[in-house]
């Protein structure tokens, strides 16, 4: 009996192997051969790339993307990118460094997106009470000069004068990605490292050296960080206030999140915007000629454009990012004028090692 | 009617196609998945039935340390996936980062200290929020609160509540560097510590068995509301979550082979829809990871304050050295050791070099933790037909010089092998030993480890020595004995000798004993 079933079943699964290869050799389910596509891209993109409306624009112009995350820098040092048809990390300066590496002709910039710092209603009160934030109704601007000095002088949330909101005796300190794989502790320090130099881009090594002591407690008294932005963030969602009250963040993240209205965003969560900032550019370097299929694809479709501001992207025409933000019922974001560039990545290389060096000499300096 | 056979077709061939992928085996029903998994996941297993059925994929679970799996991770495990309570450790591990090729977080549960309700009471401390760990290590020094907790160098509650302590000491309000690690108050904390553990499961288990000695420990919120809502505490306890902080577990699922990437979607994506973290939290009482499932009212609503976990592989190394040499309670480890004649030849070997390595000769992170630490005692019964030797040692020095360690590796090599098997006596001299030590080292931790590879044909028998130890002063009998199976012993001989104790029994013929004693160490 059994033995006639398993028969069956095999006539069966042999019957749905033919039907599968005729329908694709016939075109019926696809209009013409599909090329599987790998890239690998900055975990923050990852929900973009799995979304079935982004996938079928790819499958429609015969692509089919499959996506792996890793850390800016390690796309530009560590991860073998032999295996890919593109890079895709959040920033420009380790776009820049896989371009020269790889000699690639172009890179495709379809959205960005600026650093922002996700926090908690309270706590921003508290920091506007105490000088380090200001309230623009509706958002909040973080003075990262400020911030710098409380850190310097390793300020405790109960050092806070009129701290009710949150008596906790750890440092204040935003919680970041690891400042040795991730882009966003990247552009973090590209703030960081512009204040601490009197309001300049660092733009020599000399200049990185001398700034790296004075921004390594940033990082080096979180202790343990994650590799990815997207882990930090979903701290703040889940655990929230107690493990994370600040964190840095892409603008996008949060404004994905309002744009569908999910239930994970309570109304108590506000973003603050640091002054200055910088912007996020996430840009793709073709490895392959079917790589530059996909970053040509993603600047020009208005489908996949009008798709990126669904994952609260800013798009290279700002018309699709505020339509989408205006039919969802969500203010668009600020205008920001304090926008910076990040240093070349050499010079940030500098600093990573930088600061690398100190947390192997004995920590915090 | 076609739509029917389409869909099934699709099914099929979906069924097909994810057989045909690398690395895993197709089973009746669907793609088996190799998961490395801590042993507190044990309660998630009444889930994967369904999570099967939804998905198509059997998560097949192999229980292991974590510190144990994260080396494993490292040193190429094959599984697809892994899942432990954390993965800091082992993205500190140098490898260990690149070994993850994503991560998913499914749901919480912050170790905390529950203390039996009457306690709790008496210091103040039911539903207190502002209790600290400094206020605990006060009790703990004047001798008012002994508590149980894992050894932090095999379970991650233990590490994990070393962290907690260690920064809330430091008072630094930054992650603990190298340099804030104080041992004093530490030593104070710790001198409470009237029981260690490998594991957080055996933990509970052991507590619920001396809980008329005990006054509470140190373990998962998950675990201590089960126990709470069960029978077998005589007590309930409090919960309390220090002020200064504490930490939380957050149970990644690992994905380790990248070829599995459509599975790992697949598997979180179930395992994170809200009605199944609805129903983790209801089944196991941990946090749901998921935001939009707010935590129910089995959980307290206070803020909990996170405190950071170190930045680097050495700190961390460094701070659990210190636990296990200068802040425990030193161990008394009493080896009851069977060198019949059937021991002759590679066994006698293998137990030579399973203890060679406790002296230093495994070099493996596992194995370096492992070892015989400061302060530590000593004792090695030799038997046959009879119980022929016992000799002492302490461990002062654990450099690679060491005189001491030199001692136990020149005794070691002495071992011969001939005559019967006489279990039972052997097992009540190491009671003697144990009860003649603590009447002047009251304050250790004691610990027998029987390791013999055949049946009890000579000296007393069960029902003898049964008699014989439950005629021993209260505190010695509370000395349990792990019983390492090997070669021809009896499983339910050693089982019940394992049982009678509040021991377990740990398998010497499917693993090495050099693996079995390293994992032993973690309960000494």
């Amino acid at each position: 009996m059994s033995r006639i079933l398993g028969l069956v079943l095999a006539g069966v699964l042999a019957v749905g192997v033919v039907v599968a290869i005729v329908a694709s050799l016939s075109g019926t389910f696809a209009p013409r051969q599909v090329v599987r596509v790998q890239g690998v891209i900055g975990s923050e993109k990852q929900p973009f790339f799995q979304d079935p409306a982004v996938q079928a624009v790819f499958q429609r112009n015969g692509l089919d993307v499959r996506v792996d995350t890793a850390g800016s820098r390690e796309m530009a040092t560590s991860v073998d990118l032999s295996r890919y048809d593109f890079a895709f990390p959040a920033g420009a300066p380790a776009a820049l460094k896989i371009k020269t590496d790889h000699k690639a002709k172009a890179t495709y910039e379809p959205f960005y997106t600026p650093m922002a710092i996700a926090t908690f209603r309270p706590i921003a009160q508290l920091l506007v009470a105490n000088h380090i934030a200001t309230d623009e109704g509706g958002h909040y601007s973080f003075d990262v000069q400020a911030y710098l000095a409380l850190v310097k002088k390793n300020a405790r949330w109960t050092d806070l004068a009129g701290n009710t909101a949150y008596p906790a005796g750890k440092s204040v300190l935003l919680t970041s990605t690891d400042y040795r794989t991730s882009n966003s502790a990247a552009m973090y320090l590209s703030i960081a490292s512009y204040v601490a130099n009197g309001g300049n881009v660092v733009t020599d090594d000399a200049t990185a050296r001398r700034v790296t002591p004075l921004v390594a407690p940033l990082f080096l008294r979180q202790g343990f960080a994650a590799s990815s932005t997207e882990e930090p963030f979903q701290d703040y969602l889940s655990i929230g206030i107690g493990k994370t009250p600040m964190v840095v963040v892409y603008e996008a993240q949060f404004l994905a999140l309002q744009a569908s209205h999910d239930r994970a965003l309570t109304s108590d969560m506000v973003l603050m915007y640091p002054t200055p900032t910088v912007l996020s550019k996430h840009t793709l370097v073709p490895l392959k000629p079917n790589g530059d299929r996909v970053g040509r694809l993603l600047q020009t479709d208005p489908d996949l454009q009008r798709l990126a501001a669904r994952y609260g992207f800013h798009t290279a025409d700002p018309g699709t990012f505020n339509a989408y933000l205006k039919a969802q019922g969500v203010a668009a974001p600020p205008q920001l004028v304090n926008v910076i560039e990040p240093p070349a990545y050499d010079q940030l290389e500098t600093m990573i090692t930088g600061v690398e060096q100190l947390a192997k000499d004995g920590g915090t300096p | 009617m076609s739509r029917l056979l389409a869909t099934l077709l699709a099914g099929l061939l979906g069924a097909a196609v994810a057989c045909s992928t690398g690395g895993t085996t197709a089973g009746t029903s669907g793609t088996t998945l190799n998961v490395l998994a801590g042993s507190e996941l044990k309660d998630i297993e009444p889930l994967l039935p369904d999570l099967q059925r939804a998905t198509g994929y059997q998560l097949k679970l192999t229980y292991v340390g974590s510190l144990d799996g994260a080396e494993r991770i490292v040193n190429g495990d094959h599984s697809q996936l892994a899942w432990f309570s954390s993965a800091k450790y082992l993205s500190l591990l140098p490898g260990g980062a690149e070994r993850i090729a994503a991560q998913e977080k499914i749901m919480l549960s912050p170790v905390v200290m529950g203390v039996k309700h009457s306690v709790a009471a008496r210091f103040g401390w039911t539903n207190n929020p502002n209790v600290t760990w400094s206020d605990i290590a006060a009790r703990a020094r004047a001798g008012e609160l002994h508590f149980g907790m894992t050894n932090p160098a095999a379970s991650n509650s233990g590490f994990v509540a070393l962290v907690g302590v260690a920064e809330a000491f430091a008072k630094t309000g930054a992650a603990l560097d190298a340099g804030t690690i104080d041992p004093g108050p530490l030593k104070d904390f710790f001198s409470g510590q009237a029981l260690t553990a490998g594991s957080s499961g055996f933990l509970a288990t052991a507590y619920v068995q001396s809980q008329d000695t005990l006054d509470g420990m140190i373990n998962y919120e998950s675990i201590l509301l089960s126990l709470d809502q069960g029978s077998q505490l005589r007590e309930k306890l409090d919960l309390v979550y220090p002020k200064d902080g504490i930490a939380t577990a957050d149970y990644p699922l690992l994905l380790l082979d990248r070829s599995q990437r459509d599975a790992f979607d697949k598997v979180t994506a179930w395992l994170r829809r809200p009605e199944i973290q609805t129903r983790i939290m209801q089944s196991t009482n941990r946090r749901p990871a998921l935001p939009e499932v707010k935590p129910d009212s089995r959980f307290p609503s206070q803020v909990l304050v996170e405190l950071p976990f170190p930045g680097s592989l050495d700190v961390v190394n460094r701070l659990i050295a210190v636990y296990l040499d200068q802040a425990r309670p030193p161990a008394h480890a009493i080896f009851v050791l069977d060198t019949s004649g059937s021991m002759q030849g590679s066994r006698l070997d293998s137990l030579k070099r399973a203890l060679l390595n406790l002296t230093g000769g495994d070099t493996t992170i596992t194995g370096q933790f492992a070892r015989f630490r400061q302060r530590e005692e000593i004792t090695i019964i030799l038997f046959n037909s009879s119980v022929y030797q016992t000799r002492d040692f302490t461990v002062n020095d654990t450099s690679s010089s060491s005189p001491d360690l030199a001692a136990i590796r020149s005794y070691v090599n002495t071992f011969q092998a001939g005559g019967g098997t006489a279990i039972y006596d052997a097992v009540y001299a190491a009671y003697q030993v144990a009860g003649r030590a603590m009447a002047t080292q009251p304050n250790r931790l004691y610990s027998i480890v029987l390791m013999t590879d055949g049946e009890n044909n000579v000296g007393r028998d069960s029902s003898r020595f049964l008699a014989d130890y439950h005629r021993l002063p209260e505190n010695a009998r509370a000395v349990r004995t792990f019983a390492v199976l090997f070669g021809e012993a009896s499983p339910a001989q050693l089982q019940q000798v394992a049982d009678t104790t509040g021991g377990t029994v740990f398998d010497g013929r499917t693993a090495s004993l050099s693996q079995v004693f390293k994992d032993i160490s973690g309960y000494q």
